[in-house]
């Protein structure tokens, strides 16, 4: 009975070919479009939290803040081993952990300068590395070599300088005293958005000369968990095991800590050292926020896109409902129940929501896959804003899926009206109708 | 600009000479302390102008508020217009910055470049060698026309300084720093500073004449190129407002 409904709704589809068309053309453009700035979000998404997590953040950070007095800040933590030890034993969901420098300077090339924002790290304990930067010059090994730095494409070109140049660095200490340190360029990696612009990674102890700090002194424990998605759980855990161990702990704050180093903590009145523990998501609340955004962008598109759809289906139905007047008559005449009319046309928009919205979502996943074959390079200033220097889109089944449900649904929906009427319709009035 | 400040210091030649003993030294150091030091209040008019490697030259106007027997220090820029009523506030030993488009104030360290030139709230504030550093003598030469002293300065343990080593060329006959050269840490040059042209004011407060740099030329030794200038214009003696150095006194200028 089902199967005999199906084919009736397609007969009926199939005849009239061009309205059908032409509104299963518009649906399918607009599921295409919502497929394609999905995918789109998802890989500067994907991109950027795959780059940060591995060059500066941990799924949860042990940072913290150093005052001597209190209009002086520095990113420090110190006595670290023994915070390393409070997080292990409290932490089994523990993967590994990484200790990295932090700070900032100028760099000075001999031909210009630009402000850096340091990660001090010892490369031979960062397996991720490898897999995250691509090195274009150099080799990323030297970094293990005392005083050395690696820069990111658009840092080199901007400095003008190569591998084996020296720069100098130049900040001020924790005390505020000025100090240089002169640092030898090795390598030289892709962009890798937004965290390319403004970040370089040093080695490890340059850090710690150019900060005068002691060797039980660094920026931030990274974590890494089994898990990621228990960073909160373990983030608020360790807060309480680090306060109980008799550290002073800074309240949540889902601010990165490059934004509390410049704004919030050289306001506070403390001096000393304080801890303050972070998840990832708080690192990059930033860019959360413009992806976030993007989205929202992206469904306001859609929802406009939707009513216009919706608009069109309401008007498309009617035309067709007054075209088929004596059609519905002749049906109710010989018998057909209202429900069974009311079902028929549903079935209609199904069909044509199912296929213009899957054709639509089949289309764009050719496009996206296309698109990522020919590994289209994007100009410098949109790396930034995408977060990939080159233009990757994410294909998510579960996301593609729920496009086309929910535009095959809206359709559905969208016929309700128009199909209620045709059921109403009295027979007699029907066959008698001219048109 | 940095040849004339060359030229005019110019054809150092080494003078034999006895080195200054620890007394001696310790006196020279005390009287440039002494004669740049006043007890009262000081007002001044100043110009900045900011040179860099492929920027447009910036020129600021500010005045300079100093009560030096509290360590009270205020800076309120006047010009550029798009700077005007940006403040700095120096109050127990924490240095504030008002901006008045955004009516926020910020903690900024001691060591700060004033509105992003490489003058340090040091550069406008009094002399206080003695409190700060250790010295030691390193000769007697001839700096251009001037005989001098080249003195190296080092950072006492616990006092925090922008350069924690100085060397200065103290001209024999008046004690006027003539030369300053400001090293970083590692050891390396940072700035050098020159100010050829002193002034005296008389003091009421002190009973006796203040004398202060009327042109501080700074090159920036790490980014060949840059150099800022600092004029100090129309010194005023007299007591300040009592509410002056506050919070509410700068935010008040920009209303």
């Amino acid at each position: 009975m089902l199967l005999t409904d199906f084919q009736i709704a397609a007969r009926n589809l199939a005849t009239h070919t061009r309205r059908n068309l032409f509104l299963g053309g518009a649906l399918a453009a607009v599921t295409g479009l919502l497929v394609l700035l999905g995918a789109l979000t998802s890989g500067m998404e994907s991109a950027m939290m795959e780059s940060a997590t591995t060059l500066m953040t941990g799924h949860v950070n042990v940072g913290g803040f150093f005052k001597i007095t209190s209009s002086s800040t520095a990113p420090l933590v110190s006595e670290y081993p023994r915070v390393l030890e409070v997080v292990k034993a409290n932490v089994p969901e523990l993967d590994w952990a990484t200790v990295r420098g932090r700070g900032w300077a100028k760099a000075v090339s001999e031909a210009t300068s630009m402000d850096l924002v340091l990660v001090g790290v010892d490369v031979t304990k960062e397996p991720a590395f490898r897999r995250v930067l691509r090195i274009k010059q150099g080799r990323l090994e030297d970094l293990a070599q005392p005083n050395t730095l690696l820069l990111f494409e658009g840092q080199a070109d901007r400095l003008k300088a190569k591998v084996n140049d020296v720069l100098t660095l130049s900040a001020p200490t924790d005390r505020g005293v000025n100090n240089t340190a002169d640092v030898r360029v090795v390598a030289i990696a892709g962009n890798v958005g937004l965290l390319s612009a403004f970040s370089a990674i040093i080695q490890g102890d340059a850090v710690r000369q150019l900060y005068g700090l002691k060797t039980t002194t660094t920026g931030a424990i990274h974590l890494y968990l089994d898990d990621p998605r228990a960073a909160p759980a373990v983030a608020s855990r360790l807060r309480a095991a680090l306060a109980k161990a008799g550290w002073r702990v800074m309240d949540p704050d889902p601010q990165p800590y490059w934004m509390k180093l410049m704004q919030t903590v050289p306001s506070e009145d403390w001096t000393g050292q304080k801890l303050d523990v972070t998840t990832a998501d708080e690192e990059m609340g930033q860019f959360k926020q413009f992806i976030a955004a993007l989205r929202i962008v992206t469904w306001l598109l859609g929802v406009i896109l939707m009513f216009v759809v919706v608009i069109g289906i309401l008007n498309t139905l009617a035309i067709a409902i007054r075209e088929r007047t004596r059609e519905i008559g002749t049906l109710r005449a010989i018998g057909m129940q209202r429900r069974k009319v009311l079902w028929l046309f549903l079935l209609e928009t199904a069909l044509l929501g199912a296929g213009g919205a899957g054709a639509g979502a089949l289309v764009a996943v050719g496009i996206a896959a296309a698109l990522n074959a020919a590994h289209i390079a994007l100009p410098e200033a949109a790396q930034i804003f995408l977060a990939q220097d080159r233009l990757t889109f994410l294909l998510e089944p579960g996301a593609i899926l729920r496009t086309v449900l929910v535009l095959g649904g809206l359709t559905v929906a969208a016929s309700i009206f128009p199909a209620r009427r045709a059921a109403r319709l009295k027979p007699v009035t029907a066959m008698h109708h001219i048109g | 600009m940095r040849l004339a400040a060359v030229v005019l210091l110019a054809l150092v030649a080494p003078v034999p000479a006895a080195a200054l003993g620890g007394t001696e030294l310790a006196k020279v150091v005390r009287e440039i302390d002494d004669r740049q030091r006043n007890q009262g209040d000081w007002k001044a008019l100043c110009y900045m102008e900011q040179k860099e490697k492929d920027k447009t030259d910036v020129v600021y106007e500010l005045l300079v508020f100093r009560r030096d027997q509290d360590d009270k220090q205020m800076f309120l820029f006047t010009k550029p217009k798009s700077e005007a009523g940006k403040g700095y506030l120096r109050i127990e030993k924490n240095l504030w910055l008002y901006d008045p488009s955004t009516g926020r104030w910020e903690r900024r360290t001691e060591r700060e470049r004033i509105g992003g030139t490489n003058t340090r709230r040091g550069d406008l504030d009094e002399s206080r060698l003695v409190e700060e550093f250790d010295a030691k003598w390193e000769a007697d030469e001839k700096l251009g026309v001037y005989a001098v002293h080249r003195i190296l300065l080092t950072s006492k343990p616990g006092v925090d300084v922008a350069f924690p080593v100085v060397r200065l060329w103290v001209d024999q006959t008046s004690f006027n720093i003539l030369k300053r050269q400001e090293l970083a840490l590692s050891g390396r040059l940072m700035r050098t500073v020159y100010q050829p042209r002193w002034r005296k004011i008389f003091s009421p407060s002190k009973k006796a004449d203040v004398w202060y740099p009327e042109e501080i030329r700074i090159f920036d030794e790490i980014e060949k190129g840059n150099s800022t200038l600092i004029l100090i214009k129309d010194i005023d003696l007299r007591h300040l407002e009592a509410n002056l150095f506050t919070k509410a006194w700068l935010e008040s200028r920009s209303r």
